[in-house]
């Protein structure tokens, strides 16, 4: 069996990005900057209303506009839209003022229905519109029972119920969705922002009903997708119909506006919590019902799996004795997709609630409680380790105990990412030339995350040469195929995969240059010997150099000012582990990420939709509000190498935690739960008992 | 956007004749431009740049009175030494506004005559009654970010907090209106948004602001806001005060509030309780009693009225620092 090095000189070490310079300076050229010759833009018509039938869609004065080049429907013939947003018609014009203009020119004949549910609670009702002709709204529950939960709450002493509940968030990646696509008589070339440039050529070249040879699918540099990019979606297959009817390139980028409507969001959660201990502190008794919504439908087109309401529960501790009903509620708003470690900040930010308002109970601290409670001995060495950089015993207060109006308070939480691991059909090559130069060729993409600069580590302490001198190349499927960049999986993968094309490179060179070793120093004499020929390698994902799960626990500390109800994050202390660390700089830039990204969970996310217009009423950043810098704590990051557990991913686990740790430290601070994601002022208020009834209009 | 012709005005008298009837004036055009890309308002048929118009751009410094002028950006009011002492609720408002992106191109003008940011005004595919439809799709949906106090069905907030604080400090807006220059105090400046659901401000088409005069009688000013973020981030309640304290004394107070209604919120009877009082926390508190008596809240927005209370109080405290 491979092992990796005991000694390393860049694994386990910061390496700058191998990009770092063409990301800062603006020299990287992201999908959204491709200029592909004589390229037109691209736009689309959303459906206006959120339930409606769509009798006829009529071009011909959209093709009138000077400019416009192409303009197709979404669909052939009479069809129903079922969420607002949905694609009705995109257009292709030289520039994009013809295409707005075009957009609005389009002749909609439509009957829309007055009625339709865009609010979970009022879609669960018998009498609720139907988002589906015929079906209920509620998709038939799913329950699961262990032990006897009824004699088991009578045995505890402490009991307490709750009602957590999360809000819809959207993914809201830098970059928006979208493709510059080429379909000529040859084939098809889409320049894809996505994290699976594989599952977007298979899904182009399905949705075309081409041969996947005539598809290509390049990513050099992409703005981030967090589980809503891995398929080409409506907006790709629209854009390479237009390309194939103006015969030339079209780039179609969403806006930001798009974006909150139709690809893919976090399912909400609705999470009703009967939890119970022994006297002892012992988790005993659980019962647990949830519902939530994925949109119209659960998970469609979320390639990535988990784009489902459903969540892990109860999480991360073992109660012996537990009763789950889940159920999804359909409504008239675009569809999940799986969104950075689905099920787990909804199960985190419940479960872990409930666990602190118990612990309250019980009288017991809370970190003592899950010590007590989580069998994880990963978790329990990271929470040694955090409580003291965190300084949690000197911090701790009992519930809403510190004085004067703004209150200080501390929480923590736990993470799990059980879905990781590597993708074991991972490959790629290497082309070695005589001068020295090397270049490792994968078909997988860098979502942002740093994947060209863990090639390059690896590959430079395999080879014994420096990073900088390994030349990577990635995002293009004429390369050896590779993984999605999702679930937390493409480190573990392409690691392995690097090695096994280094080691398998190495021997070839002492094969056909009878230099033993061939690293390091002898590199270059080895490569000389080569003569004029390259020598390519190609190699595959192996054993033993890879793991999963990844674990982690995060500690936050709060002020919470109770008279205008503000939450400050003070400072957040993340404790994470994903086995062999690769590059220390790019962990920790995941780790902030992640902590960033719950942190918006907590305090300012949510897609807020209009009962009676049936609209998103905050498709933009102003009203869809995300952390700004100066929201963002001091964040320090403590990391546990474990090389003996091989290489993990981090990406999910960092982002699990954040939400439940904030809420929990808000909690201790006011001595109050707000059990509704976002924590806003208006909510911390409201729990606050100090919100006058709404004057009787 | 729709598309309209374009020129730039030397001229207050050729700014005025370019606008017309159906022209807009764009000066930082952070807000026009939000509107027209988002086809929420009808025409204009004209931009009119005004930023070279001559003189705007000053800050006039006299003993009575400062003047402003109206192309003055939000960065150099937040930036100007003399204005964090001589009006520092004015800095303090200034600072607060938006993105330093944002400040570095606004203008004074601009912050007053902005146009409501209610979500559904600002939905392209929501027809409201500030753009002229039926209803306030507010009143019965999601008004969290909406008015305690309306004079009309519609509950669109003000938030200029520029506004909010001039009124505190008893400013007048001078108005280019008709060929002559015309004063209005800020609560006229804003008075017909409290009645017509589809005005934001008491401007007439054609209706120039040259510049703000602000009486240097009040010595101390404050300003305080609260957002959901920590920075660039709309109020969910602003609050200025301004005052004279003389022996600990009150003299000639002044308290206004936005984001709670369409115009600045001021309530005289509160700056009349204040008048001659020395602040402490029973006397804030009246005088937070006062100024949200009358506020009705509505299904969501009813923690703007604790949350207002507690702004009163503190930025009325504030003047004592």
């Amino acid at each position: 069996m491979s092992s990796w090095p005991a000694e390393t000189k860049y694994i386990s070490h910061p390496t700058l990005r191998v990009d770092a310079v063409p990301k800062v300076t603006g020299r990287a050229r992201y999908s959204s900057d491709t200029q592909a010759n004589g390229w037109l833009y691209g736009m689309i018509l959303r459906s206006k209303w959120p339930a409606a039938k769509i009798l006829s869609v009529n071009l011909d004065k959209a093709r009138q506009i000077p400019g416009i080049k192409a303009a197709v429907v979404a669909r052939d013939g009479t069809f129903t839209v079922r969420f607002y947003g949905e694609e009705i018609a995109a257009v292709a014009g030289s520039t994009r003022q013809a295409c707005l203009d075009a957009l609005r020119a389009i002749e909609v004949k439509a009957e829309p229905r007055n009625e339709f549910a865009v609010n979970e609670n009022e879609a669960r009702k018998d009498d609720a519109p139907r988002v589906w002709e015929g079906r209920s709204n509620v998709a038939p529950g799913r329950s699961r029972e262990h032990g006897n939960v009824d004699q088991a709450f009578g045995e505890c002493a402490a009991i307490i119920e709750g009602f957590y509940t999360t809000p819809v968030q959207i993914h809201n990646p830098m970059e928006t969705h979208g493709n510059t696509v080429s379909w000529t008589d040859e084939g098809v070339t889409a320049w894809s922002s996505t994290q699976g440039i594989s599952s977007v050529r298979d899904g182009l070249a399905g949705a075309l009903q081409l041969d996947q040879s005539k598809v290509r699918v390049i990513t050099d540099f992409m703005g981030g997708g967090f589980g809503a990019k891995f398929g080409a979606g409506a907006e790709g297959a629209l854009a390479a119909q237009l390309s194939r009817e103006a015969k030339a390139p079209v780039r179609l980028m969403l806006t930001r506006f798009d974006q909150a409507l139709a690809v893919g969001n976090r399912p909400s959660s609705f999470q009703r919590i009967k939890i119970g201990a022994k006297a002892d502190g012992t988790l005993h008794a659980f019962e647990a019902e949830n519902y939530g919504t994925a949109g119209i439908g659960a998970g469609a087109d979320s390639g990535g799996g988990g784009g489902g309401a459903d969540i892990p529960m109860p999480y991360l501790y073992p109660v012996p004795n537990s009763r789950v009903k889940q159920s999804h509620v359909a409504i008239n708003a675009g569809s999940a997709r799986a969104f950075r470690a689905p099920g787990n900040p909804p199960a985190s930010y419940g479960m872990e609630s409930a666990m602190d308002d118990l612990a309250v109970k019980l009288g017991m601290d809370p970190l003592e409680f899950r010590l007590k409670n989580d069998p994880n001995e990963v978790r329990q060495r990271e929470y040694a380790i955090g409580a003291e950089k965190f300084d949690w015993k000197a911090k701790y207060q009992k519930p809403g105990s510190s004085s004067g109006p703004v209150k200080t308070g501390i929480g923590c939480a736990g993470a799990a990412w059980p879905a990781g691991g590597p993708s074991r059909s991972t490959q790629g090559e290497a082309q070695i030339n005589p001068d020295g130069s090397v270049e490792f060729r994968l078909g997988v993409q860098d979502i942002g995350t740093g994947t060209k600069t863990v090639i390059a580590v690896v590959a430079a302490e395999m080879l014994g040469l420096k990073p900088e001198q390994i030349t990577v190349k990635v995002g293009d499927t004429n390369f050896p195929p590779g993984p999605g960049s999702g679930g937390s999986t493409t480190c573990a993968s392409v690691s392995p995969t690097v090695y096994d094309i280094c080691q398998r490179g190495l021997q070839q060179l002492q094969k056909q240059t009878g230099i033993a070793d061939a690293r390091g120093k002898n590199w270059l004499a080895a490569c000389k010997k080569l003569g004029v020929t390259p020598l390519v390698v190609h190699g595959n994902w192996i054993e033993g150099l890879s793991n999963r799960p990844a674990y982690g626990v995060q500690f936050a500390e709060v002020a919470v000012d109770t008279e205008t109800g503000l939450v400050t994050v003070k400072k957040v202390v993340a404790v994470h582990d994903c086995g062999l660390i690769i590059d220390t700089l790019t962990l920790e830039s995941q780790i902030n990420g992640g902590v960033i990204m719950g942190m918006g969970y907590a305090l300012y996310e949510e897609r807020v939709m209009d009962d009676l217009s049936g609209v998103v009423l905050n498709p933009n950043f102003e009203t869809y509000k995300l952390p700004g810098i100066a929201d963002v704590p001091e964040i320090e990051i403590v990391l546990l190498n474990m090389p003996e557990r091989g290489v993990i991913g981090i990406g999910e686990p960092a982002t699990v935690p954040t939400a439940a740790a904030i809420g929990n430290a808000v909690a201790n601070a006011i001595g109050v739960r707000v059990g509704s994601l976002p924590i806003t002022p208006s909510k911390v208020l409201a729990a606050l008992g100090k919100v006058p009834p709404a004057a009787i209009t | 956007m729709k598309s309209f012709a374009y020129a730039t005005a030397l001229s207050t008298d050729s700014a005025r004749q370019l606008v017309a009837d159906h022209g807009a004036y764009l000066a930082g055009g952070n807000d026009l431009l939000g509107l027209l890309k988002d086809y929420l308002i009808s025409g204009p048929n004209i931009l009119v740049n005004v930023k070279s118009l001559p003189g705007l751009n000053q800050i006039e410094r006299g003993d009575k009175s400062w003047t402003i002028g109206a192309l003055v950006t939000v960065a150099e009011l937040e930036r100007d030494p003399d204005i964090a002492k001589v009006f520092p609720g004015l800095h303090e408002a200034a600072m607060e506004i938006a993105s330093p992106q944002i400040r570095n191109v606004a203008t004074v003008g601009g912050n007053l005559a902005q146009h409501s940011r209610c979500w559904y005004f600002r939905q392209r595919d929501v027809s409201c009654l500030k753009k002229g439809g039926n209803l306030c799709y507010a009143r019965e949906g999601d008004n969290r970010y909406h008015s305690l106090f309306s004079g009309n069905d519609c509950i669109s907030p003000v938030v200029s907090s520029l506004g909010t604080t001039l009124a505190a400090l008893d400013a007048t807006a001078i108005v280019l209106r008709d060929g002559k220059e015309t004063r209005l105090s800020m609560a006229e400046l804003y008075r017909k948004a409290w009645t017509e659901p589809t005005a934001h401000h008491s401007l007439n088409p054609g209706d120039l602001i040259l510049r703000v005069e602000i009486p240097t009688a009040r010595t101390a000013s404050a300003y305080l806001q609260v957002s959901d973020k920590h920075t660039f981030d709309w109020a969910l309640v602003s609050c200025a005060a301004a005052a004279n304290i003389a022996g600990g004394k009150l003299n000639q107070p002044r308290v206004a509030l936005g984001s709670i209604s369409p115009v600045p919120h001021q309530v005289e009877a509160a700056n009349a309780f204040l008048d001659g009082k020395t602040l402490d926390d029973d006397i804030v508190s009246q005088a937070a009693d006062l100024i949200l008596k009358d506020a009705r809240p509505l299904a969501h927005n009813a923690y703007k009225v604790p949350m207002a209370h507690a702004l009163v109080r503190r930025t009325l405290l504030k003047l004592k620092s």
